[in-house]
């Protein structure tokens, strides 16, 4: 059964496609990223990717629909159990990237 | 589901009534291209038995009678159905607005209304991570939110 408790964010596997964000109904999440040139060793040219440098859900507009941990291609986003977020601000409300990070039921 | 003309809605859900669905699950609307269409469902408790009603109507003229004589519970779902469709239910004995302010304007539930915070608000979807300097610039290809009209907001995104 799936928890519905918290979205939680697995950064090494999101690629910074920005498909969740563009599909969050409540425009709640939002990403800052940079591009990269990686060389791969015997390729002859450097590829980009793009490197995620901040990532974060605002938990005070978040719905809790989904739709993020449905439509991201890399599984980097997941149902985790947590459920005591509160905060006595409303900017409290926003998670950064370590904290969705931190959420990840332990394996 | 049933479709039932609008001047017999009440009569129709009196019917229902007396035969024993007396328990409203549900009453809301539905905006269709021709107009909205009002929605209910009723239920025998204790039972499976249910039924379910819709009436149509034209986007001109959206009134329809209020089913409260019928079933008491229909008051707050036909005051909210009022205030986020734009319904008139005639004959409701309490119609003030359920859960948003008097004289906010459009209604919020329907396709044509652009919700006021989408407008002020950045959206997060047009920042492009390939190009993290170029956000917002004018001379890119603008990423448009899903569900936002042609034409937003520069031309005020009225159909
Ligand atoms: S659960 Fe829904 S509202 Fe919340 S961040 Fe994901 S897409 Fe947005
Ligand atoms: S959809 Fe997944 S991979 Fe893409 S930006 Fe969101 S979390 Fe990262």
């Amino acid at each position: 059964m799936t928890v519905r408790g918290v979205i939680a964010l697995i950064p090494d596997a999101c690629t910074s496609c920005m498909l969740c964000v563009r599909e969050c109904p409540t425009w709640c999440i939002s990403l800052q990223a940079h591009p990269e040139q990686v060389v791969d060793e015997g390729a002859r040219r450097p590829r980009t990717v793009n490197v995620l440098d901040a990532f974060a859900i605002d938990f005070g507009l978040c719905m809790y629909c989904g739709i993020c941990v449905d439509v991201c291609p890399f599984d980097a986003l997941e149902w985790a159990p947590d459920h005591d977020y509160g905060a006595a601000t409303r900017a409290g409300l926003v998670q950064p990237m370590e904290r969705l990070a931190a959420w990840l039921a332990p394996p | 589901m049933r479709l039932v003309p609008r001047d017999e809605w009440r009569t129709v859900l009196a019917a229902l009534h007396a035969s024993g669905l007396v328990y409203l699950d549900l009453l809301t609307a539905v905006e269709r291209d021709a107009g909205l269409e009002v929605v209910a469902r009723v239920v025998r408790p204790g039972s499976a038995a249910a039924e379910v009603i819709v009436a149509a109507l034209p986007a001109d003229d959206l009134r329809i009678d209020s089913a409260v004589p019928v079933y008491p519970g229909a008051a707050w779902h036909e005051r909210e159905t009022a205030e986020m469709f734009g319904i008139e239910f005639t004959g409701h004995p309490d119609p003030r607005p359920l859960l948003l302010r008097t004289g906010l304007g459009a209604p919020p539930l329907r396709k044509g209304t652009v919700l006021a915070a989408r407008v002020v608000q950045p959206w997060p979807g047009e920042f492009e991570p390939s190009r993290p300097d170029r956000a917002g610039s004018p001379s890119r290809r603008r990423a448009r939110p899903l569900g936002v009209l042609d034409g937003w907001p520069d031309e005020g995104g009225r159909p």
